[in-house]
């Protein structure tokens, strides 16, 4: 690895003081996991490092009079094993299981997968289908986005350099929300997603009022099938002809790639069978509760 | 350069090394711990599996600076040759290991799953070592010997144990 300068700031207010002063010409060190296989093998190093590790404000899940608030530092594994995680939105713990293996769910972030903002990361159909928000922060102050306006294109969002993601929030209306999430890789264990779905479902009196469905791996970044959505809203839940008709206008509305892990004819395959497959078991949790 | 200090296997360790420098690269160069491998040095295959206050990761993908003031269990704190944990007395009776190189990383992940589930089931044992990868042994005979490993008295009655007393 090239040298650079590291410090590990111990406040928010701290970290923003030298973002504000340095950008554009730091990276800012989550877990780790994407950022080391650039610092050691990308074209070009920063001159200096910043460690979000020491950051109280980063950290934590908790409830809020908003939502569930999950700070940028969480682990995929801390996911996994919290119980609000498990009680308001269960879906995300689906989700972070499927991310790498055991060693990089320990280390690696939600923050970090939400950044590095590859089209295939596994924790944004999910919260797509939440409608969850983001909270970015600067020296010049806070923004509130929704996760669809973060995620601007491959590896590309809508931070500022002197900018850093700093929480989550899944709002209180979509807690305990009926949603779903599956991946489709080449294997089971540590595969990037050729294609991964989320759906999320609300019924009123026997029909489907709100669905959401979130695409990932088919478009330059996670997307919404809106048609699909629409496609089933206002149904009777008996009406299970109409998760195959979504599913289908949900494919019209990916642009899935050709490349080596698949061609672009099976990962439409997939995201008729994943939007299917993600609709009956959100529509399932939905008329259970 | 940077100070840093951690307990590794019981020890306490310091190095005064550059920013740049990983974990793997300080236990295996300045410490002589070269129990750790290096493998694909890009978090895929698991060679450089250790500990990290109680939680598996590869040490490959951590700043030795992050891991300051922590504590670090090598394959080196499991057993020798006097003391074989469970995992090594069960990788060795079964012929879990051919040519070695991912046993460390592998027999790590083993004792970070039992310390958490003392009695798992063969899914919970292949989810365990999906991000550890053999290329001579295959994983048949990796996986019985964790098995196998969980049946060692030592491992059931729940009593923690290596010669240096700290696994
Ligand atoms: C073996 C392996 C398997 C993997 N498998 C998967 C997988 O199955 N699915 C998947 O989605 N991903 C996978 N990944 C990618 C990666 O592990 C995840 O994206 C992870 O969540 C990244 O988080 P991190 O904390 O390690 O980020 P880091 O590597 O620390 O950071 C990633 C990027 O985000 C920036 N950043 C981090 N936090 C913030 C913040 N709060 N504000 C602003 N910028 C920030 C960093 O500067 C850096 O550019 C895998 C990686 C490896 C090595
Ligand atoms: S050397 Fe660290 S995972 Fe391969
Ligand atoms: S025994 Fe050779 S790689 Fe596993």
């Amino acid at each position: 690895m090239r040298s650079f300068e590291y410090l590990a700031p111990s406040s928010l207010n701290e970290l923003l003081e030298v973002m504000g002063d340095r950008a554009p010409n730091f990276k800012l060190l989550a877990g780790g996991t994407d950022l080391l296989v650039d610092l050691k093998h990308g074209p070009s190093g920063p001159k200096l490092v910043m460690d979000l590790g020491a950051v109280p404000e980063l950290k934590g899940i908790e409830e809020t009079p908003l939502g569930l608030r999950i700070g940028a530092m969480v682990t995929h594994s801390q996911i996994q094993q919290s119980a609000l995680i498990a009680e308001h939105a269960p879906a995300m713990m689906a989700a972070a299981a499927t991310i790498g293996a055991v060693q990089t769910r320990n280390m690696g972030t939600i923050g970090g997968n939400l950044v590095t903002c590859v089209p295939s990361l596994d924790s944004g159909p999910v919260l797509v289908a939440l409608d969850a928000q983001v909270t970015v922060a600067g020296v010049h102050g806070r923004r509130v986005l929704a996760i669809t306006e973060f995620f601007v294109g491959p590896r590309q969002t809508a931070l500022a350099p002197d900018e850093l993601l700093v929480d989550i929030l899944i709002p209180t209306a979509m807690l305990g929300r009926a949603t779903a999430f599956r991946k489709f890789g080449l294997r089971k264990g540590q595969a990037l997603a050729l294609v991964n779905a989320a759906a999320s479902i609300a019924v009123d009196n026997d029909r489907i009022v709100e669905a959401r469905i979130a695409l990932g791996a088919v478009a330059p970044t996670v997307i919404r099938a809106t048609d699909g959505e629409r496609v089933i809203t206002g149904r009777s839940t008996d009406d299970v002809g109409a998760l195959r008709e979504a599913a289908a206008v949900a494919v019209t509305e990916t642009r899935p790639i050709d490349d080596f892990r698949a061609s672009a004819a099976y990962r439409r395959e997939l995201v008729a069978v994943g939007t299917y497959r993600v609709l009956e078991e959100a529509l399932a949790l939905a008329t259970r509760s | 350069m940077h100070q840093v200090e951690m307990m590794v296997n019981g020890q306490v360790r310091r190095a005064e090394v550059p920013a740049e420098t990983t974990l793997l690269s300080v236990l295996r160069e300045t410490w002589g711990l070269t129990g750790s491998k290096l493998g694909c040095d890009v978090g895929d295959c698991g060679a450089c599996t250790v500990l990290v206050d109680g939680l598996s990761v590869n040490a490959c993908l951590l700043l030795a600076v992050q891991v300051d003031g922590q504590e670090v269990l090598t394959i080196e704190g499991m057993g020798g040759f006097d003391y074989l944990h469970p995992i090594q007395a069960a990788f060795e009776r079964l012929s879990s290991i051919q040519c070695g190189f991912c046993a460390p990383g592998i027999v790590i992940s083993a004792k970070a799953l039992i310390d958490k589930n003392p009695h798992p089931t063969e899914q919970e044992i292949r989810e365990a070592l999906a991000g550890n990868l053999c290329r001579c042994t295959g994983y048949t005979k990796i996986i019985e010997g964790i098995a196998e490993a969980c049946r060692a008295p030592a491992i059931t009655d729940g009593i923690s144990v290596t010669e240096s007393g700290h696994v």
